[in-house]
C-alpha cells in the first residue's frame, strides 16, 4: 500500500506537470492554430506567435549534430566492442562516461571561449575557402566564430557518450553464434560487422540515436551561448540561428507574469514535449529505455 | 591484397580513429578547462563567499554550498517517491497494462528537456506558490530538480530490483515469509547498492541541471543562513531561512561568465566550472566504487 502511494505521488507529479504544460499553452495554441507551427513572426507587442524560426533552428541544429555524431559514436562503439583489446575497452568506457559528467553550461563556455576563436580564425575560413562555392558551406559573417557549426560540434560531444554507450550495448548483445556462423562462411571481420552484427543490432542502435537526438533537441545552456540567438533560419553551417529552448530561457524571466506571452512560451514547451513523446514512444517500440 | 582485405583494413582504421578521437576530445576538453581555470583557482576563491570578496565573481563559496544544498535536498525529496515506485512496479504491479503505462509516463518525464521543467517551476513554484516557496528559493529549486531526478532514481532502483535472483525470493516464500518480509529482509538488502548508486548519481544530475536552477533558485552572493524572520508576504507571516531564501549555485556562476563578461572573466568561469566538474566527478567516482565493491563482495 505504501508503495502504491509512492507510485501514485510519482505519477501524479508527472501528470500534473504534463497537463499543466499543455493547459497553460492551450489559449495561444487555440488562437494561433496551425500558424503557431508555421508562423514566421514572434511578437509580444503584436500578439502574434509562430515558432517556425525557432523550430527550424532546433531541427537544423539537431540534424547537423546527428550528421557529425552518429558516424563517430557508432564507429567508437564498434571499436570498443569489436576491435579494442579488453583492457583498452574497459579503461575507455569510464572515460567516455566522464564526458557525461561535464555540465552543459561548462560545454557552453568551453565552446564560447575556447572553440569559437579557433573556428573563427582557422576552421571556418578553411572550410569556407575550400567549399564556399556551395552556399551551404559559405561563411557570410567571417568575424563570428559562433553559429550552427559550433553549436552542433559541442552538441556532438555532449551526445557522443549516450549514442556510444547504448549502441555498444546493442552490438554486444548480438549472440556470438551469429558471428561465428559468419566467420565459418569465410567472411572477414569487417564483413561480419557490417553484414551480420550491425543489422542484428540495428533496432538498438536506432533507439540509441533517438535518445541522443532527444538530448540534443532539449539542450539549453550551451546552445543559448553558441547558436547566436539571431532571428534567422540558418542556411549555411556558419549561420547563426535561434533554438526553441533558447527562446524559452531568454524570455521566461520577462514574460512569465503576463498571461498571453506566458501561454506562448508554454506553447514552445508543448511543441518540444510533443516531439519528445513521439520519440520516447518510438524508442520504447525499439526496445530502448532512457 | 584483395579488395576484401583492403576494405577490412580501411574500416578497422576508421574504427580505431573514432575511438582515438573520442578519447582525445575528452582529454582536450578536461585539460583545456584545467589550464584555463588555474590562474583564478585558489583556496581564497573556493572558500570565500562572493559577498566577502571585493567584486562580483571574485569568489564562489556561496555557490558551492548552494549547489550542495540544492542537490542533497532535491535528492532527499525525490528518493522516497522514486524508490517506492520502483518497488511497486517491479514487485506488486508486475507486467500489467497499468504498469506499462506508468513506465511510459516515467520515460516521458525522463526525456523531458530540462528547460521545460525550469519553465514549469518558474510559473508554478516561483510565481503561483510564492507565499509558500518564497519565490526564487532553495525550496523552489529543489522541488523542480526533484521532478528532474525522480526518473533517474526510479530507473536505477528498477534495474537493481530486477537483478535480485528469483531463487532467493522464492526460498524466502517457501519458508513461509510474507511478501513484506521477503521485500524487507531479502529483496531490498540485495538491491541496496544498486539503489544507492542511483541516488548518488542523481545528486550529480541535480548539481549540473543549470537550466532548471537558473529559472527557479535565483542567485545570491551570500552563504545560506539559518534563521526565521517575520515576513508578511509569506504564509504565516514568517520566512524560514535558508529554504525560502535565494540560493546560489555553481552552474549559475559559470553562466555569469557568459552573461556578464565585463565582470566575470573567462578564467573565473572556468575555475567555477572546474570545481563543478570535480564535484560531479567525485560523485560519479563514489558510484563506481559502490558498484565495484558489490562486484567483489
Amino acid at each position: 500500500m505504501t508503495f502504491f502511494a509512492c507510485t501514485f505521488v510519482t505519477v501524479l507529479v508527472a501528470l500534473i506537470f504534463i497537463t499543466f504544460v499543455f493547459y497553460t499553452a492551450y489559449p495561444v495554441l487555440k488562437s494561433e492554430g496551425l500558424s503557431f507551427i508555421t508562423g514566421k513572426t514572434w511578437s509580444y507587442s503584436d500578439n502574434v506567435y509562430g515558432v517556425r524560426l525557432f523550430l527550424a533552428g532546433t531541427l537544423v541544429m539537431t540534424g547537423l549534430t546527428l550528421v557529425l555524431a552518429v558516424p563517430l559514436s557508432i564507429f567508437t562503439a564498434i571499436f570498443l566492442s569489436e576491435f579494442a583489446p579488453r583492457s583498452v575497452a574497459s579503461t575507455m568506457r569510464p572515460m567516455i562516461e566522464l564526458l557525461v559528467g561535464i555540465p552543459s553550461v561548462v560545454y557552453g563556455i568551453f565552446g564560447l571561449f575556447v572553440l569559437a576563436p579557433i573556428f573563427r580564425d582557422h576552421l571556418n575560413p578553411l572550410i569556407s575557402g575550400a567549399l564556399g562555392f556551395i552556399p551551404f558551406f559559405y561563411d557570410s559573417s567571417p568575424q563570428l566564430g559562433i553559429g550552427l557549426l559550433l553549436a552542433s560540434t559541442i552538441l556532438t560531444v555532449m551526445i557522443l557518450p549516450t549514442i556510444t554507450a547504448f549502441s555498444e550495448d546493442a552490438i554486444s548483445s548480438v549472440p556470438n553464434d551469429y558471428k561465428e556462423a559468419s566467420y565459418a562462411l569465410g567472411a572477414t571481420h569487417w564483413e561480419t560487422i557490417s553484414k551480420v552484427i550491425l543489422p542484428a543490432a540495428s533496432a538498438g542502435i536506432i533507439a540509441a540515436v533517438i535518445l541522443g537526438m532527444m538530448r540534443a533537441m532539449g539542450e539549453t545552456m550551451a546552445i543559448v551561448m553558441l547558436l547566436g540567438n539571431s532571428f534567422n533560419i540558418p542556411s549555411s553551417i556558419f549561420d547563426t540561428g535561434y533554438a526553441m529552448t533558447s527562446k524559452i530561457l531568454n524570455d521566461a524571466g520577462f514574460y512569465i507574469e503576463q498571461a498571453t506571452p506566458r501561454s506562448a512560451l508554454f506553447g514552445i514547451a508543448a511543441v518540444l514535449f510533443t516531439m519528445e513523446m513521439v520519440f520516447v514512444a518510438i524508442a520504447r517500440k525499439l526496445g530502448g529505455r532512457i | 591484397m584483395n579488395k576484401r582485405k583492403i576494405h577490412e583494413h580501411i574500416f578497422k582504421l576508421i574504427s580505431y580513429l573514432a575511438g582515438i578521437t573520442t578519447v582525445l576530445i575528452l582529454f582536450g576538453i578536461l585539460g583545456k578547462i584545467t589550464i584555463e581555470a588555474m590562474p583564478s583557482l585558489s583556496l581564497y576563491y573556493i572558500l570565500t563567499p562572493e559577498s566577502d570578496s571585493p567584486r562580483f565573481g571574485g569568489a564562489i563559496a556561496n555557490a558551492i554550498v548552494g549547489t550542495v544544498f540544492l542537490s542533497v535536498l532535491s535528492t532527499a525529496m525525490a528518493t522516497p517517491a522514486a524508490v517506492g515506485t520502483a518497488i511497486y512496479l517491479k514487485r506488486y504491479a508486475k507486467d500489467s497494462h497499468f504498469a506499462r503505462m506508468i513506465g511510459f509516463v516515467i520515460d516521458v518525464l525522463a526525456g523531458t528537456p530540462t528547460i521545460v521543467i525550469g519553465l514549469f517551476g518558474l510559473l508554478v513554484l516561483v510565481f503561483y506558490l510564492r507565499p509558500i516557496t518564497g519565490g526564487f528559493s532553495l525550496i523552489s529549486g529543489s522541488i523542480a530538480l526533484a521532478i528532474l531526478i525522480i526518473p533517474v532514481i526510479e530507473r536505477a532502483a528498477e534495474k537493481a530490483i530486477e537483478r535480485v535472483p528469483h531463487d532467493i525470493e522464492e526460498a524466502s516464500y517457501a519458508m513461509g515469509a510474507t511478501r513484506w518480509d521477503t521485500l524487507r529482509l531479502i529483496t531490498l538488502p540485495y538491491a541496496l547498492t544498486g539503489i544507492v548508486t542511483g541516488i548518488v548519481l542523481s545528486i550529480g544530475r541535480a548539481a549540473e541541471a543549470s537550466a532548471v536552477i537558473i529559472l527557479t533558485a535565483g542567485y545570491t552572493q551570500f552563504l545560506p543562513e539559518f534563521k526565521v524572520l517575520a515576513n508578511e508576504r509569506l504564509l504565516f507571516g514568517i520566512k524560514i531561512y535558508p529554504f525560502q531564501d535565494l540560493v546560489a549555485a555553481l552552474p549559475i556562476t559559470v553562466y555569469h561568465a557568459y552573461e556578464f563578461p565585463h565582470f566575470v572573466s573567462p578564467s573565473e568561469g572556468f575555475a567555477a566550472a572546474f570545481v563543478l566538474i570535480v564535484i560531479v566527478m567525485l560523485i560519479n567516482a563514489t558510484t563506481r566504487l559502490l558498484l565495484w565493491k558489490r562486484r567483489i563482495g
